[in-house]
């Protein structure tokens, strides 16, 4: 049978193109498709990047690519009940991470895999397969390609599992809701902020982030969606009153959103079966505390093995060979490290609760109102007593997540 | 200089989208008769939906920003979706 490529990847996000590259690097000769113009045109992070795994793949991306800014400012908000408000901020001058836009980013990442012998076909999306003994199919809206493996590089809402059958479910993802705005923070070129923000989605599960770059600054929340589906606002709602919540000045310069998967280590969908490799979004593969959000560095990790796993499946290994890498790198095991605070998450007192209590204990300990003033532990504990929660709980819950 | 709230189609106004002709929604509007609290007018971020004084819910497709959300939005499978051919194009993304 006649094959007109390897492998074909579909979508040219992050985790495509990365796999496009290590194909390349193994000696395939990959076909890539993708929806959007161009990269990233279709694609919305917040965006803060560990540029860990890119780092491995081009060694000098910090001098090449559109990074914004480097992340040296970690700011936490709480925002609790009565206008009480927590903040703290943790300095350190890293380049560990950078904010990003990925409409730039994406665009020039694809540009470099270009350089080095990629072909990617643009405005080209998959509508169907056939899946044959020997082969596969894939039906696009520019005509048949059919090949030995595919990599389902699509992003959260799996393309090529979705054809095969599977149901994407509520319960498993987030929404993003995203502004990028004209407020240019008073930093040095050289600092950038990532700030969570806690507090301001009440009623709804989630979190919301702020970051800067370069001459703009991204802001959103990331909201469960079936905490959507039985709440009582609109989506488009909650975003515009985060952003009075926070105060920020500045006009609104895009509009955007994106669904983001929820699954966690211990309800991750198969990372491979028939003759499909999937990653990053595709394949769940992204660690959320609920607050803070890590997919693009997965999404690229997950890529470069696929590249290297398709090669080795071709030349004969089997296909769990994948998820075999997936777990001796750092994708799975940062995944599997990070399953215990995934599950202390999904209790609810998480959502305003045990904010509201922490406020609460510390305007004991501030206001000096003639009575003696309680130790910090007194006030915390009156406090959670008096919230009806349950203090050791918290705490342990908490220790689960940090 | 905006600090209050700015209505939504003002902000989709800032998207740059080639518009088909053809709409990539399409809903059985005959389940939505019978649904209540309509909760696909929460989830999506673009408006897409919009309730009609007869029950049924009509979707204005050129608001769409292709988040995914339409996917899962209604629990009933009111709601078929497929990307469109063109669409929105981000600028910052
Ligand atoms: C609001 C928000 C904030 C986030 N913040 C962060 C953050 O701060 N840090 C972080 O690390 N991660 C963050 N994420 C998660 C991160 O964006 C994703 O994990 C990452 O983009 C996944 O990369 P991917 O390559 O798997 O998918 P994507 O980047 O979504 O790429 C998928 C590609 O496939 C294309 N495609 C889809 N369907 C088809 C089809 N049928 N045919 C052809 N092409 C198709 C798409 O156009 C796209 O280019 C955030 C996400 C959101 C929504
Ligand atoms: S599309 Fe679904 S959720 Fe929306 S009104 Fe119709 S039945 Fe209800």
């Amino acid at each position: 049978m006649n094959y007109d490529a390897d492998v074909a990847i579909v979508g040219a996000g992050l985790g495509g193109i990365s796999a496009s590259i290590s194909a390349v690097k193994e000696g395939l000769n990959p076909i890539v498709i993708e929806r959007g113009e161009y990269s990233g045109a279709k694609n919305v992070s917040g965006g803060r990047m560990y540029i860990h795994a890119l780092k491995s793949l081009i060694p000098d991306v910090e001098e090449r690519a559109p990074l914004e800014r480097p992340i040296t400012r970690e700011t936490y908000k709480v925002f609790c009940n009565k206008g009480r408000e927590l903040s703290f901020t943790f300095k350190e001058k890293s380049k560990t991470s950078f904010s990003v836009l990925r409409a730039k980013f994406d665009r020039w990442y694809a540009s470099a895999a270009e350089e080095i012998g990629v072909t990617i076909s643009y405005g080209t999306y998959l509508m169907g397969l056939q899946e044959e003994e020997d082969g596969i199919t894939l039906n696009t809206s520019l005509g048949d390609i059919r090949v030995k493996y595919v990599i389902d590089a699509g992003g959260v809402t799996a393309p090529v599992a979705r054809l095969l059958g599977r149901n994407l479910k509520p319960e498993h993802l987030m929404l993003g809701v995203k502004e990028v705005i004209s407020y240019v923070q008073d930093l040095p070129e050289d600092e950038g902020e990532a700030t969570t923000v806690i507090g301001l989605t009440r009623g709804l599960k989630g979190g919301g982030f702020v970051y800067t770059n370069k001459d703009t600054t991204s802001i959103g929340v990331t909201l469960k969606v079936d905490s959507l589906q039985s709440g009582s606002i609109k989506a488009s709602e909650v975003v515009e009153n985060y952003r009075a919540g926070l105060g920020l000045r500045g006009d609104v310069l895009e509009y955007s959103a994106h669904l983001i998967p929820y699954y966690g280590w211990g309800n991750l969908p198969p990372l491979y079966y028939n003759r499909v490799l999937a990653v990053g979004d595709a394949a769940g593969l992204l660690i959320s505390d609920g607050f803070v959000i890590r997919g693009m560095d997965l999404a690229i990790g997950s890529g470069v093995i696929a590249g290297i796993a398709v090669k080795k499946v071709i030349d004969g290994s089997p296909l769990s060979i994948y998820e075999e890498m997936l777990k001796r790198s750092f994708v799975l095991s940062d995944m599997r490290k990070a399953w215990k605070a995934f599950q202390a998450l999904s209790n609810p007192n998480f959502y305003g609760e045990y904010e509201d209590a922490l406020c609460e204990a510390l305007s004991r300990e501030f206001l000096v109102n003639g009575k003696q003033r309680p130790t910090l532990i007194e006030a915390l504990l009156k406090s959670f007593y008096d919230n009806g929660l349950n203090f050791s709980e918290a705490v342990k819950e908490i220790w689960k997540i940090v | 200089m905006e600090n209050s709230v700015i209505p939504l189609l003002k902000r989709l106004s800032l998207n740059k989208y080639e518009v088909s002709q053809e709409s990539h929604i399409s809903i059985n509007t005959n389940i939505c008769k019978t649904c209540v609290e309509k909760p696909c007018i929460r989830v999506c971020p673009a408006g897409t939906y919009e309730a009609m004084p007869d029950g049924t819910v009509t979707a204005h497709y050129e608001r769409c920003l292709e988040c995914g959300a339409a996917l899962v939005a209604c629990p009933f499978g009111a709601i078929s979706f497929k990307w469109p051919d063109k669409g929105i194009t981000y600028r910052y993304g």
